[in-house]
């Protein structure tokens, strides 16, 4: 009973040896295709215009042989470990992976709850129709700005410059018209006065003198008129949400320790 | 038995026929469909609307402004879709490339946030054509076009240890190889593949590393995203790609991007593979013209050309024709003037008398390994116009009347066109100070960036300066540059591509400088401080890209008004550059005038240069002088030199003050001195198309002793 035991014992062992020997054996096995160098030997030529000679083959095989012994050995060593960049690729890799795995189409119902939920990112600005009277910033602006209004409220007349961008803007939301005059003139607009001379307001370029003549209060579409546009975006929040899923799942498997006395 | 002799020998006879005229045919060493010219690629007329039914929107769209907008936006971007950038590590799409531009932050590949300081208003992601989502495919091992053997070097470029910025040297490599064709191995000339390549007149069938659905599904997705994106009235988008070549001894670069007009596109791009002479694009493009499908190209990098972008000669060493002429302008009336990759105003030699030439020159080939200089002869815009004009002047056509553009060639899907703010073009090869060259390398880099350089045919690739070993592979020579403007009555798709065939267009290399220019010859009764001025100034006048015919004795008038970018520098001077064909010696001249200088400067009346005006950029901290520069300029003027019979041409040239320039501001942010060998400050600067002078036909244009043309009557 006991001889039977450790015979058992000494065929186990020869066979974890013979285990061990040939893998040894295979990793310290380095193959090359043709493939490969033929392909390194296109590239070659195809830069210095001829046909390497025996010694530049050797140069480039010993080159491609010491590149696959090094990353053999780097990955030995652990030295992918802690590589941001490696890490950030598998990262992504595996995002990517997770984001490919739905392609239901939405059922009306579910575009309706995503618009409802996601309301604000719809909302249609607020736009404004007006004129305005331009001081250039190489012409005194501040001082002639502010009597050129004192004029126009008592008698209408203004010495103004040309503005280069015009004179009357219509229905412009604050965005454009940050992006027209600079300086945070939008925010002049925010409960303005309608129909009235306002100002004198600085922009990038000098000041200004303006007159509201209409807003367009800002309001969320009917959603019949964007489903499409929702329909894209519910996708695409899906395959985010799939990402978030799956982290969510796998996230409280982990637990994260940070050093709560590190100074930044 | 006899006549199956026979018709073998026939048989056999017409083969070797068709091989002779195979090897008459000029350096084209592409599968022998691809010599059925016009023919070989119906398949890429095939018309497809790739709109989504994105109903009526009913967001409220500024009014349209008959005296037209400035939109400043990039026509030449790059996505995981191209080639190269998946090799350059890149991974963002077409959706992340048009979110950057509408304003959103997108991830560098390596990792720190791209996001602009205002959004664009229009933006085309315009991926290489050839082998479009080819790479990534190879690359990607669950497709199965990754277990060819062809593919195997992408997969190398995935393993882990690769994803670095150190592996440049390998990177650069790929990257030379695919544009050296050593991928795009054709099938021998019996294979049946060519048979059907020919049989469904798809050169790139032919192609033993070629999947045409994957192409196919690629270029659908450029499109798709390119449509959902566009938004009219507030962003605009354009469905494009480059289209990829060069000539096939020097390297000499001929890209071109290609943009359509509408949601409707060809089925695929017409790309290199199909044919590498651009004269074949202008013929797709005129093909698809015929089925409603209008489209426009634009050269860029011309600086990289080696002298034949811009030739006297056609792609096969022909003479220019009228023809000629006439087909490139209608396929390409607008060039790119600046980007990443360098600016193609002029080069000091051959303008040695204007003093703002030296800007941002890139004096080597693109893509050649090692660098290899460019000629600067053919190469640059502006002796492109003189040409141009001299051609005409021996009845050729005018070639080169093109209006200008800049872009930016981003390959990580989001430009950078701030100095303050680079990460330059091509992912992890220039996304850090040292990679780019700005500043000394760390010690353990030197010996890994010499070994890959020098694996790679580069074996200069650092440099020792005062405060160590610079990284020198090219990257300095790149900059944050450039826009591409329009005017436009509104933001929507017509309006803009409109624009662009009307060549009312101007560059900025990335500030948002704006200007307008008219000519004529009444426009001096528009008073300059009007409200009306440009009203009257269209009415009266020409704007830029337009010729202004000859009106007797009469001499015309510019008006010319620029304004500065909000966020940028103060405008420093306004200059208009002339060239002109001397009709006493039928030579080409050129000359720079300043026109309007800031501060209430004047130009001096001898040296048309303006005085100095003071502004000082402080290279401790790139801080610049306040005070000093102009908000706006503006000015009437008159050529104090013109002469009646001399064809000419005029553009604008703006300057901003000096400021610091990106490798400046690398090495302030990383504790070191600008490196001494690179140019410490910058002018910002925009060009506007030029406005062409047309003097009535006269005896002095000739036919030059020993021409091969037809004559033409001119009448």
């Amino acid at each position: 009973m006991k001889y039977k035991i450790l015979v058992f014992f000494i065929v186990g062992f020869f066979i974890y040896l013979i285990d061990i020997g040939l893998n040894s054996y295979d990793e310290k096995k380095i193959y090359i295709s043709d493939q490969e160098i033929l392909s390194l030997v296109a590239a070659w030529k195809s830069q210095v215009g001829r046909n390497p000679n025996d010694d530049e083959i050797t140069r480039i095989i010993n080159n491609l042989v010491e590149e696959e012994i090094l990353y053999r050995e780097a990955l030995s060593l652990g030295l992918d470990k802690e590589d941001r960049i490696i890490k950030r690729r598998l990262a992504q890799k595996i995002s990517f992976l997770k984001q490919e795995s739905i392609s239901e189409a939405p059922s009306y119902e579910d575009l309706v709850n995503y618009y409802k939920t996601n309301k604000e990112k719809y909302f249609i600005d607020s736009t404004y129709t007006f004129m305005h009277y331009f001081f250039s910033a190489d012409n005194d602006s501040e001082n002639r700005s502010y009597k050129g209004y004192e004029n126009l409220i008592i008698d209408l007349t203004i010495e103004s410059d040309p503005f280069f961008l015009g004179k009357t803007f219509v229905d412009l939301s604050l965005r454009e018209i940050e992006n027209n005059f600079g300086n945070n003139f939008s925010r002049n607009f925010e409960n303005v006065e309608l129909n009235s001379w306002l100002g004198p307001f600085e922009s990038a370029f000098g000041h200004h003198i303006i007159y509201v003549r209409n807003v367009k209060e800002g309001a969320y579409p009917n959603i019949n008129q964007i489903i499409q546009q929702i329909e894209v975006d519910f996708l695409l929040n899906q395959k985010d949400a799939a990402l978030e899923n799956y982290l969510n799942e796998i996230r409280s498997e982990y637990k994260i320790y940070i050093n709560p006395d590190l100074q930044i | 038995m006899k006549y199956i002799k026979n018709a073998l020998l026939i048989i056999l006879g017409l083969y070797i026929f068709v091989l002779g005229f195979v090897f008459i045919d000029v350096g084209d060493f592409r599968p022998l469909v691809s010599l059925f010219k016009n023919i070989q690629s119906d398949s890429a007329l095939k018309v497809v609307d790739f709109s989504i039914d994105k109903p009526i929107d009913e967001k409220p769209k500024p009014a349209p402004n008959l005296d037209r907008n400035p939109y400043f936006g990039d026509l030449h971007v790059h996505t995981k879709y191209s080639f190269d950038a998946y090799v350059f590590g890149v991974t963002a799409s077409p959706d992340d490339a048009y979110r950057y531009a509408k304003g959103e932050g997108i991830k560098h590949p390596l990792g720190y946030e791209m996001k602009l300081r205002e959004p664009l208003d229009f933006y085309s992601v315009t991926d290489h054509g050839f082998y479009m989502g080819m790479i990534q495919a190879y690359a990607d091992t669950s497709t199965k076009i990754s277990k060819n053997d062809f593919a195997k070097p992408f997969h190398n470029i995935n393993r882990l240890d690769n994803l670095t910025v150190e592996s440049a040297g390998q990177r650069s490599n790929i990257f030379s190889s695919v544009l050296a064709g050593t991928v795009t191995q054709p099938y021998p000339d019996w294979h049946p593949k060519i048979i059907k390549a020919y049989l469904t007149r798809n050169t790139q069938a032919a192609l033993k590393s070629f999947d045409y659905d994957v192409h196919k599904s690629a270029w659908a997705d450029v499109a798709r995203s390119a449509n959902e994106h566009n938004d009219p009235g507030h962003f605009t988008t354009f469905i494009g790609y480059e289209f990829t070549t060069s000539t096939n001894i020097e390297g000499g670069n001929l890209h071109r991007n290609v943009i359509f007009e509408s949601s409707k596109a060809s089925v695929r791009p017409w790309t290199r593979i199909d044919s590498i002479n651009p004269e074949d694009l202008w013929t797709w493009q005129d093909r698809l013209r015929e089925k409603g499908i209008d489209t426009i190209a634009m050269p860029h990098n011309s600086n990289g050309s080696n002298g034949q972008m811009f030739e006297m000669e056609t792609f096969y060493g022909n003479a220019i024709t009228p023809e000629y002429s006439e087909k490139r302008m209608r396929n390409e009336p607008i060039v790119e003037i600046t980007q990443v990759k360098g600016t193609s105003d002029t080069h000091p030699l051959l303008s040695p008398d204007d003093e703002w030439a030296d800007f941002e020159i890139m004096d080597v080939r693109v893509g050649s390994r090692p660098p290899t200089f460019s000629k600067p002869s053919g190469s640059y815009v502006r002796e492109a116009y003189l040409n141009g004009l001299t051609m005409e002047f021996t009845r050729q056509g005018n070639p080169y009347k093109f209006g200008l553009i800049g872009s930016s060639d981003t390959h990580t899907g989001g430009g950078a066109f701030e100095e303050s703010n680079y990460w330059s073009k091509v992912g992890l090869l220039d996304g850090d100070p040292e990679n780019r060259g700005s500043v000394p390398l760390a010690e353990e880099n030197v010996e890994r960036l010499k070994e890959y350089m020098r694996a790679f045919n580069q074996p200069l690739s650092t440099v020792n300066l005062d405060q160590g070993e610079y990284s020198n592979t090219g990257f300095t020579q790149w900059g944050a540059s450039g826009l591409a403007a329009v005017w436009a009555e509104e933001n929507t798709r017509e309006s803009i591509f409109n624009a662009f065939r009307r060549k009312e267009t101007f560059a900025t290399t990335g500030s948002r400088i704006a200007v307008r220019f008219f000519a004529g010859y009444d426009l001096s009764s528009i008073g300059l401080n009007s409200e009306s001025l440009v009203q009257e100034a269209y009415k009266k006048g020409v704007t830029m890209g337009s010729d202004l015919l000859q009106s007797k004795d009469s001499i015309p008038e510019f008006i010319v008004w620029a304004q500065k970018d909000k966020n940028g520098a103060p405008l420093q001077r306004v200059q208009i550059i002339k060239g002109w064909i001397d009709s006493n010696s039928g030579r080409p001249k050129e000359k720079v005038f300043d026109v309007v200088c800031s501060d209430g400067l004047q130009p001096d009346p001898i040296s048309k240069r303006c005085p100095d005006n003071g502004a000082k950029v402080n290279i401790n901290d790139c801080s610049i002088s306040n005070n000093v520069g102009s908000t706006e300029l503006k000015a009437i003027w008159k050529d104090p030199e013109f002469v009646h019979m001399d064809k000419s041409f005029y553009y604008v040239r703006v300057l901003e003050n000096p400021t610091c320039r990106w490798s400046t501001w690398d090495a302030i942010k990383s504790g070191y001195k600008p490196r001494e060998d690179l140019h410490e400050t910058i002018q910002e600067r925009a060009w506007s198309s030029p406005i062409w002078y047309i003097p009535e036909p006269t005896d002095v244009d000739v036919i030059p002793l020993g021409g091969t043309l037809e004559l033409r009557d001119l009448n």
